[in-house]
């Protein structure tokens, strides 16, 4: 099958597109090779960067983006939108059916117990943390990719600590003060509310009885890939960035070290992992948590956004089974269908596996940004035959899926517009209901024919126009 | 404001101060050398290292090129001018949301240009060159901040900093000179006291508030006691009362408003010419204890918060 192209269609350029393509036609590949290169000096001046994780903190790239936009027409992102909200519902309530709940879904036999056993984000020591409304996952990003037929597909979830959203706000400021001719015969849905909005959810979830509670971003420290995100994203929301060592729990309440003394902290919106969250709950051997956090979270006296122990629903493995948890919580046939994905662990399905290896897509349940996956149709024999035998030595650690050809989308590549597979990674917030950002971070494989798009190899982003139906949209919530 | 975010202003504003300050210092020495050949070189060096707190941890030759080299380019000196801006800039990385965005461009390129490969060659072969451009990318930094950052808690913070890393360093200047100079006589001693004022660029103000006789005791007044001159130790140290007092809240009862209204009255009330010949040297050296004294209470007033809870702060974990 081949991929289905976001702007040519069988009969020319898809309508929403044709405004664009002519106004990038009368503006000429020079001068968008041109404004190309005051997008990445305006990058560069604002020092919007971000770091290979394991590099030198001296090599900070720029962040690469292109200069032609991805747009999706309303009724197509009413479509995703109405999937996503249904897809987060249902996780949130997987998460805290798990952790606070009566395991209803593993009891009826939705999902096996023992795959949540071994789950690597499973955290036994989250059984019984509270989190109010049930909000585990405030922030999500999942990701999304086309099929050859043009069908919007969930790949992945992202439920931990999704980053890029600042890049969505960062991208569209710089659109407008690059290719200002684009937006003004566009109709564009606003982007800039996330701040705003990401608070709001945020202060739902404080702990009960608390009327203004203090919310802080809590950072691993300037050595971290996403600092800037981390920043950015505190200084969008008007609250304290800090660090571990800025945290102290005493009497099972938290607080923060200011020049005033002790201030309480309500709500914690954490971008460090949960092994560093608490040393006394998990490593012993790092300094960057806080001791005694988990126990005061437990006792609800601070929430922590995401939740602990929300790997598990993102793991690779319990993925195959979210259409199901769908259909059981809510009632409801998923509204974006999975990627088919095959079980190594079942064995039919690993010998099916194996013998079509060169046909599918192997990816680790552990790793994430792109790293570890085998693309059957592009690697060699080597590869497949070690992939195999790593799938019959360890099955719980991978799944299978059929490769699914990205859409693709006109990108500038060496001074002129080339087709690039892209995906979508859409931001969602709950707390304060279920509110999905309009877009989100298109990323693009710069790379002709590649399909990883992930920024950490190689990849570049787009600016994401959502378009204005006729009449403003408030969009679902739940 | 996070204590910890007004720590790293704090000393953002002292790293700043003490790259401006020693590149001055080299800057005079250098002139001084050339100018008064009377003046011996070992001991015009091994002064500059001692006013810089550096005399025993430096054990090179004491000759221009190896002294500046250690001042300016050695990273194992925590006291050179590229360990004090690699520091500001690491302070400034982890302060990008209370910075203005100007102030870190300006902290940012100065470090870009120290962390070039050739910075080491031209602080041999262009030495003038390259303390001036120190100067005046500290400078540039000092402004930027002034025009740009709000007066709010965090601005005070690193005004604390520059203001009391002067105070200390005029202090100290005045300290390791002092011994010499009122030795010296004639010529000597008038290159002495020009460099003395070169150091802490004060000579040219000193000649419009009094004359080019130079006389000493009008030079210590003028360094320690003038109320206009913005780096004499009098002025620095009402600066510092002033900003803890809007810091504090006016009127606080405090270790730290003690210790800086204590040092701040025996700069104000001292008579210099009393002193001058004996006792200015137990004088100089009280004022640079007090000064640290403040900082010390500086530092448990604002960034300490919650230390004594540290140990059992998971005690029922």
């Amino acid at each position: 099958m081949g991929s289905f192209d976001e702007v040519q269609g069988p009969d020319g350029v898809r309508p929403h597109y044709r405004l664009l393509m002519d106004r990038l036609e009368e503006i000429g590949n020079e001068d968008l090779a041109m404004r190309s290169r005051l997008l990445d000096s305006f990058f560069r001046t604002l020092g919007i960067t971000f770091a290979l994780s394991g590099n030198e903190a001296g090599l900070e790239r720029t962040w690469p983006m292109d200069l032609v936009p991805r747009i999706i027409p309303a009724e197509e992102w009413a479509h995703i939108e109405e999937g996503l909200v249904q897809r987060v519902t249902v996780l949130n309530r997987f998460l805290d059916d798990l952790y606070t709940g009566s395991q209803s879904a593993i009891k009826d036999g939705i999902v096996p117990q023992w795959l949540i056993d071994s789950a690597d984000g499973y955290v036994r020591d989250a059984h019984g943390i509270p989190v109010p409304g049930g909000w585990r996952c405030v922030v999500s990003g999942i990701d999304i990719v086309r099929d050859g037929d043009g069908v919007y597909r969930v790949l992945e979830d992202n439920l931990r600590v999704p980053s890029g959203v600042s890049y969505v706000l960062e991208n569209r400021v710089a659109m407008t003060r690059v290719l200002p001719v684009g937006f003004a015969s566009h109709r564009i849905r606003p982007v800039d509310h996330y701040g705003a909005s990401l608070l709001r959810s945020l202060r739902a979830i404080a702990p009960p009885m608390v009327t203004d509670p203090t919310v802080v971003v809590l950072t691993p420290g300037v050595a971290n890939s996403a600092y800037f995100e981390h920043a950015f994203l505190a200084r969008q929301m008007g609250v304290e960035l800090v660090e571990g060592r800025d945290l102290l729990v005493d009497d099972r309440y938290v607080y923060m070290r200011t020049t005033r003394g002790l201030k309480r902290v309500h709500v914690i919106y954490r971008r460090v992992g949960d092994e560093f969250l608490d040393p006394v709950a998990f490593r012993q051997d790092s300094l960057l948590g806080v001791p005694g956090l988990v126990g005061a979270a437990r006792g609800g006296t601070v929430t922590v956004a995401n939740a602990i122990g929300n790997g598990v629903a993102d793991d690779k493995g319990i993925y195959p089974f979210v259409p199901d948890l769908v259909r059981y919580y809510l009632g409801e046939e998923p509204i974006l269908p999975n990627v088919t994905t095959y079980l190594p662990w079942e064995p039919d399905q690993l010998e099916h596996i194996i013998s079509r290896i060169d046909q599918l897509v192997v990816k680790p349940v552990s790793e994430s940004g792109g790293y570890g996956i085998v693309i059957g149709t592009s690697a060699d024999d080597a590869t497949l035959a070690e992939t195999a035998e790593s799938l019959r030595a360890n099955p719980r650690g991978y799944i299978a899926q059929e490769v699914v050809q990205l859409s693709t989308h006109p990108t500038l590549v060496d001074g002129r517009l080339q087709p690039r597979h892209i995906d979508l990674r859409p931001f969602v917030l709950s707390g304060d209901g279920i509110e999905v950002v309009p877009g989100g971070l298109t990323r693009v494989a710069l790379t002709e024919g590649s399909l990883i798009v992930n920024s950490s190899q190689g990849g570049g982003s787009k600016d994401t126009w959502v378009l204005e139906n006729g009449k403003r949209d408030a969009g679902p919530t739940r | 404001m996070l204590a910890r975010h007004a720590e790293d202003l704090f000393w953002l504003g002292r790293y700043i101060e003490r790259a401006e300050d020693t590149a001055r210092m080299l800057d005079v020495t250098y002139h001084n050398l050339l100018e008064s050949p009377a003046v011996d070189e070992t001991t015009a060096w091994r002064e500059l290292l001692e006013v810089l707190y550096l005399d025993a941890t430096y054990e090179g030759p004491l000759h221009g090129r190896a002294v500046s080299a250690y001042l300016v380019t050695d990273r194992s000196n925590p006291g050179s001018v590229i360990s004090a801006v690699e520091r500001a800039r690491d302070n400034a990385r982890g302060l990008r949301d209370r910075l203005s965005t100007e102030l870190w461009e300006a902290i940012n390129v100065f470090y870009l240009e120290v962390a070039r490969a050739d910075f080491a060659g031209n602080v041999q072969d262009r030495a003038y060159e390259v303390f001036a451009n120190i100067k005046s990318r500290c400078q540039l930094i000092n402004g930027v901040a002034a025009q740009t950052m709000p007066r709010d808690e965090g601005y005070r913070f690193l005004m604390l900093g520059w203001l009391l890393e002067r105070a200390e360093m005029t202090c100290r200047l005045l300290a390791v000179r002092y011994a010499r100079m009122a030795a010296s006589e004639g010529q000597m001693g008038f290159h002495a006291w020009v460099s003395v004022l070169k150091s802490v660029s004060a000579y040219e103000a000193y000649l419009k508030a009094h004359d080019a006789a130079l006389n000493p005791t009008h030079v210590l007044e003028f360094l320690l006691l003038d109320k206009e001159f913005p780096r004499s130790v009098l002025y620095c140290l009402q600066q510092v009362e002033r900003v803890l007092g809007m810091l504090a809240g006016s009127g606080e009862q405090s270790p730290l408003m003690r210790a800086i209204g204590k040092v701040r009255a025996r700069a104000e009330y001292v008579d210099v010419a009393a002193i001058v010949g004996k006792g200015l040297e137990d004088f100089l050296e009280g004022l640079q204890r007090e000064i640290y004294e403040v900082s010390d209470e500086l530092e448990d007033r604002f960034f300490r918060a919650g230390t004594d809870l540290a140990l059992h702060s998971y005690r029922w974990a």
